[in-house]
């Protein structure tokens, strides 16, 4: 059940006789009659059984952008149906008009649409579906909620797409495939052309030009069918905020960035999302692969879980057999001593090439420039103490011969590629 | 229209019928509980329970003596205000005070003033004073049945009394005091200013417990009954009006001040009714504001711990300890690491050949260079602050060679 602004209205109204009369028992018998009118109002008003509703939500949804979901509300009893019906979604699902009124003759439908702008990655759900009929005096009616589940995938941002441009271009350039005159570089043997001046002698091939009798140079272009394992660590250290968002938020973006320019790069990418188990898994299978990413990264949320860095290990063994280029996004910091990181590192770096890509806080940088009083002077000492053990860690990874890069949360996609591009051009993947 | 398919619809719930037989037991346990309050508020009619009250008949009131009072054709009238006396003949009108001692100062007043006869129930120096009787309140600590000893006529008529709790003893001249025990009496009467002012100190023995004792009905009824008109009054100290009397009902002279008006002159007669059924309408509308348009949604907030809280941590620390030595030690060490690295000198190299290197890159003296990087830890917060801004300005001296 529930009353109208119409019962209160008329509650008030009851002033005017209880003023006239001067009587207090005229004011409640006049509310009196007024609450039971609306219990009449009520028992008369149309079986909540009476309108039925369907939810219709797009599948997934990137984040910053908006949807529309759509409420289809029938009327499959036999009275006309007068009331609201209300759409209830998360907070974050960002739903603009959730309450929609309608008045349906018998077998009419009607299709409400709910506009959604998502606030937060993940699987958004929606609440239940309730419905109001109101009685034929306006004054009350039936409730109820109908439970129709339905969820909403919001994909990461992918804001670092801009940066792909750019890397592809470069991509190109290495690839030798580039309008502009550049040399292709790598360690894969392409093919043989005649020297020009300007040649490096140490592409000479000697033997072909023994056997030609011109002097030919040896082209190479970047290996292709790599494979590149990104692994992003969703653990607790991914939990804490760096800016406005998760750590976790900024290894999506690079892992996304790095995914698209190594499928274009023609490498095979695959990528696993771990803490102690994995919580995610998505391998290059194709035009769709992106896609496939995008949907299996959305719903990973960082858990409050040590990493366990010897199971991660054994998975990247089991599922890859030859050498790759093993990303690992995760967190350079004293406590990776403890948890084991340096060591499944050196495990790693055995077999395959690994690059270890970590977000920086900007905020430790200001407290670092920060100067004025004895409480910046600390908050500078802090910081600086947070950095050189930080440093020291990278300097152990690096010692490793892993790849290490430390960047702003923003900065740490287009980093990665820059560091892949390298690996690719220098033929150490 | 055709209906759609996979609509969710509310599955009909069972009918009035069905869901009173489903929870029949419910129905029962709430008309009970239902029977059960209705009786209590039935049974526990609250009452008057104000001691001394002619409406209270426990113990403690006097119920008892007002009905036996109106059997003899006295008109008893209690009142809970002061001014609601209004009393017709002061001549044919006793006042009946019952602990005197809540009286006000001015209510008093009010009270010597008056002509006709007063009874005080239970005394107070005060109202003895205010009222002309030479007497004083005492405090009567074990209580003792004595005889009257006076030659008043109600005193003779009652014989003995159960003298307890007060008694008065005589300042002066002018109060006859009956009932004596030890120095104290349990009654007293003087004629003051041509009216007769009658103190039953010992208010005990007109309560409904004790009337029927001793000589006490004798006593209460004769100097209670004097007049055809009884006015009660129980002082409660929360009233402050002023007692009234005279041909037209009000008192000749003075205000009743500190009266309260709920609805005050100025604003129409049915102001007070409605606003009780606003009031009324307000509690419908919390009803109305109060039913929610269906559940709330739980959103499952993400961690909030900023990455940079172990670091603002640790800089407390160090300002609570005062560990300028780790601070400064920690900004050396970083200014030198970024130095070193502008100008191609790895971690590794030994002390020497770093300060060679920033003392060339820089233009300052080795020593200096020594002594900022390397130096004994500053002593205090002053000499931190000196360093840190003498380590910027060898950081901004340094370039690449």
């Amino acid at each position: 059940m529930h009353l109208t602004g119409w019962t209160v209205a008329l509650t008030a109204l009851g002033a005017i006789p209880a003023a006239v009369t001067q009587s207090r028992e005229v004011a409640f018998w006049w509310v009196a009659g007024v609450l039971a009118l609306a219990l009449l109002d009520t028992w008369m008003a149309p079986p909540t059984s009476s309108v039925g509703v369907r939810r219709d939500v797009p599948g997934s949804v990137r984040l910053t952008q908006s949807t529309r979901s759509s409420l289809l509300v029938a009327n499959v009893g036999r009275r006309r149906v007068r009331g609201a019906v209300r759409d209830a979604w998360q907070p974050s699902a960002g739903a603009d008009e959730t309450r929609h009124r309608f008045s349906l003759a018998r077998g009419e439908t009607v299709t409400f649409r709910t506009q959604l702008t998502p606030t937060r990655r993940g699987d958004r759900h929606a609440g239940a579906v309730t419905i109001r009929t109101d009685g034929p005096l306006r004054l009350a009616g039936r409730q109820r909620s109908l439970d129709a589940p339905a969820r909403l995938r919001v994909l990461p941002e992918f804001a670092s797409r801009r940066h792909l441009p750019s890397r592809l271009r470069r991509l190109r350039e290495i690839d030798g495939r580039t309008a502009v005159q550049l040399k292709g570089a790598g360690s894969e043997f392409d093919s043989l052309r005649d020297y020009v001046i300007g040649d490096d002698v140490r592409a000479i091939d000697w033997r072909g030009t023994a056997r030609r009798g011109e002097v030919v140079v040896r082209t190479y272009r970047p290996e292709r069918d790599r494979r590149v394992v990104v692994v992003l660590d969703c653990a607790r250290l991914s939990a804490a905020r760096v800016g406005d968002a998760p750590r976790l938020d900024a290894s999506i973006e690079a892992s996304l960035l790095l995914a698209a320019l190594a499928s274009r790069a023609g490498d095979r990418v695959q990528a696993t999302a771990f803490d102690r188990s994995e919580q995610a898994r998505a391998a290059s299978s194709g035009p769709a692969f992106m896609t496939e990413l995008a949907d299996a990264l959305a719903p990973v949320e960082a858990s409050l879980l040590e990493p366990d860095w010897p199971a991660m290990v054994r998975l990247v063994g089991s599922r890859v057999s030859q050498r790759s280029l093993v990303v690992l996004l995760t967190t350079v910091e004293t406590s990776a001593l403890d948890s084991g990181l340096i060591e499944a590192v050196g495990a790693l770096q055995r077999h395959h090439q690994v690059l270890v890509g970590s977000v920086e806080d900007p905020e430790l940088g200001s407290m670092l420039a920060a100067r004025g009083d004895t409480d910046a002077a600390y908050g500078a000492g802090a910081a600086a103490r947070a950095l050189l053990e930080r440093e020291a860690v990278a300097t152990r990874l690096r010692q490793l011969g892993a790849e290490v890069v430390l960047a702003l949360p923003d900065d740490l996609a287009p980093a990665v590629c820059d560091r892949y591009l390298a690996l690719k051009a220098a033929g150490r993947l | 229209m055709t209906t759609p398919a996979d609509l969710v619809v509310a599955p009909a719930g069972p009918g009035l019928a069905a869901r009173a037989r489903r929870s029949r037991l419910g129905i029962v346990a709430v008309a009970l509980l239902a029977a059960i309050v209705a009786l209590m508020l039935l049974g526990s009619r609250g009452g008057d329970v104000v001691p001394l009250s002619t409406e209270n008949s426990r113990s403690t009131g006097t119920r008892a003596v007002a009905q036996i009072l109106r059997d003899h054709g006295v008109d008893v009238r209690q009142v809970d205000r002061l001014a609601q006396a209004r009393i017709a003949d002061p001549a044919a009108t006793t006042v009946v005070i019952a602990t005197p001692y809540l009286l006000g100062a001015r209510q008093l007043e009010s009270l010597a003033e008056y002509p006709g006869d007063v009874v005080l129930l239970g005394a107070s120096d005060e109202s003895l004073a205010a009222l002309g009787v030479p007497a004083t309140d005492e405090l009567i600590a074990i209580p003792r049945t004595v005889e009257a000893g006076c030659s008043d006529p109600d005193a003779l008529a009652a014989g003995t009394v159960r003298v307890a709790d007060e008694g008065l003893a005589a300042t002066g001249d002018g109060v006859e005091l009956c009932f004596l025990h030890g120095g104290t009496a349990g009654f007293g009467r003087a004629e003051v200013g041509g009216r007769t002012v009658t103190v039953i100190a010992s208010s005990t023995l007109v309560t409904n417990d004790q009337l029927d004792e001793l000589g006490h009905a004798a006593l209460a009824l004769r100097a209670l009954g004097r007049q055809p008109e009884v006015l009660w009054y129980v002082a409660d100290g929360f009233d402050s009006s002023l007692l009234t009397w005279g041909a037209d009902g009000s008192r000749p002279t003075g205000e009743t001040p500190g009266e309260f008006e709920p609805v005050p002159d100025f604003l129409p007669p049915g102001t007070g009714t409605a606003l009780y059924a606003l009031a009324l309408t307000v509690l419908v509308a919390a009803v109305w504001k109060a039913r929610r348009f269906g559940a709330l949604v739980a959103e499952p907030l993400p961690v909030v711990v900023r990455a940079s809280e172990a670091t603002r941590g640790r800089a407390r620390l160090y300002r609570k300890a005062r560990a300028t030595g780790r601070a400064a030690a920690s900004l050396r060490a970083a200014a030198a690491m970024r130095m070193g690295r502008r100008i191609g000198v790895p971690r590794s190299e030994a002390r020497e050949t770093l300060v060679a290197a920033i003392a060339r890159a820089s233009g300052r003296p080795a020593q200096d260079v020594d002594r900022l990087l390397y130096g004994p830890p500053p002593a205090d917060d002053a000499a931190l602050l000196t360093l840190m801004s003498e380590l910027d300005a060898l950081e901004s001296e340094v370039h690449r060679p």
